[in-house]
């Protein structure tokens, strides 16, 4: 599920300390990390805490993880516990005694954090070919997203309106040719004949 | 194979991935981008594995001198960080026992250095306010950083 081959390839630069790399990572799985905390319910500086340790440890595991692309589900595991740890700690200060929300069985759990790290993938991928596309056809596609007419949009970006229908069409080509995209929609879709 | 997704279906799905990087704050990124320093790539980062407020001891069993109201131990391959923390200072021990630099980061990014004596005792005081970590380096190259601490 993975986008293995440019995962792989960003942990083996950073690894040899190419920042460019890193942020690249960051950029992917931070929503990642940060849509987990936000389940917790964790306030705001106990959120960066845990982000912080996440991403010091992560820095740190670059070098030990044999399997590059592993570096995801690490990430979503740690992220996890770093929350729960957090969680039980301001539980205990508050002196609440009640039983954790979020005590779920393995397997819900693990369920769940797949869950979250197919989203994150799905979403690293797609904005990553939407940020190959030109300016044009990114205003284009994000304008129609918001629903403004084509009326609007030809006049915002000084197109004829005949025009922006084609353009539209040729800019959802190129985005579904995205190598990466090609086989996100592929698993998707054996997947869903599989349990369909 | 051409239309796994609908083109609705696709924008939809685009949406969702815009926004949910659109809701994590810019600052939250920075700090992460911020975690990966090649100077610091070498650290090694100690791990909390003892903190008495999650795993509270039995009353017996804790010493009742200088009213000690919480203790951290922090773990690394090669060293080991004990915390006290009493009412005015934070106790520090080494362990194994050994001279080192010890150094206070601030999440502002204040910095205070102590040495510790030759046994690898050190205090800090004032007892920090915000949350801090400690970096601490012995002459015989270990180099290891703690997790942050929120007291």
């Amino acid at each position: 599920m993975t986008d293995t081959p440019t995962v792989t390839a960003l942990v083996v630069r950073a690894r040899e300390g190419d920042q460019d790399a890193w942020n690249e990572l960051v950029d992917r799985y931070a929503p990642l990390v940060w849509s987990i905390c936000r389940r917790y319910g964790l306030a705001r500086t106990d959120i960066d805490d845990v982000a912080q340790n996440v991403w010091l440890r992560a820095v740190g595991q670059l070098k030990a993880l044999r399997e590059p692309a592993a570096l995801p589900g690490w990430l979503a595991t740690t992220t996890k516990h770093e929350c729960s740890r957090v969680f039980r700690a301001r539980r205990r200060q508050e002196g609440t005694e009640q039983p954790l929300d979020f005590e779920m069985t393995p397997d819900d759990e693990s369920k769940l954090i797949e869950q979250e790290l197919e989203a994150a993938e799905r979403n690293a991928v797609l904005r990553a070919a939407f940020a190959e596309l030109s300016a044009t056809c990114q205003q284009i596609l994000l304008l129609r997203m918001e629903g403004v007419p084509y009326e609007e949009i030809g006049a915002r970006l000084g197109m004829s309106i005949g025009s922006i229908g084609p353009t539209r069409a040729r800019c959802l080509e190129k985005l579904r040719a995205d190598p990466a995209l090609v086989a996100l929609m592929t698993t998707e879709t054996s997947r869903s004949e599989q349990y369909g | 194979m051409a239309e796994v997704w609908s083109d609705e279906e696709l924008l939809a799905r685009l949406a969702v991935a815009l926004a949910a990087a659109k809701d994590v704050p810019p600052e939250f990124v920075a700090a992460a981008r911020a975690a990966f320093t090649m100077d610091d790539i070498d650290i090694e980062l100690a791990q909390l594995v003892y903190d008495s407020h999650l795993h509270p001891e039995p009353q017996s069993l804790t010493r009742a001198e200088p009213a000690c109201l919480r203790t951290l131990t922090f773990v690394s391959s090669g060293l080991t960080i004990e915390l006290e923390v009493t009412e005015l200072q934070l106790l520090g021990q080494l362990v194994p026992p050994q001279e080192a630099e010890v150094r206070v980061q601030e999440r502002s990014g204040q910095d205070a250095v102590r040495t510790t004596d030759k046994v690898g005792f050190f205090t800090i005081q004032p007892i920090p306010a915000e949350p801090f970590r400690l970096h601490c380096r012995t002459p015989g190259g270990l180099n290891v950083l703690t997790t942050w601490i929120t007291l």
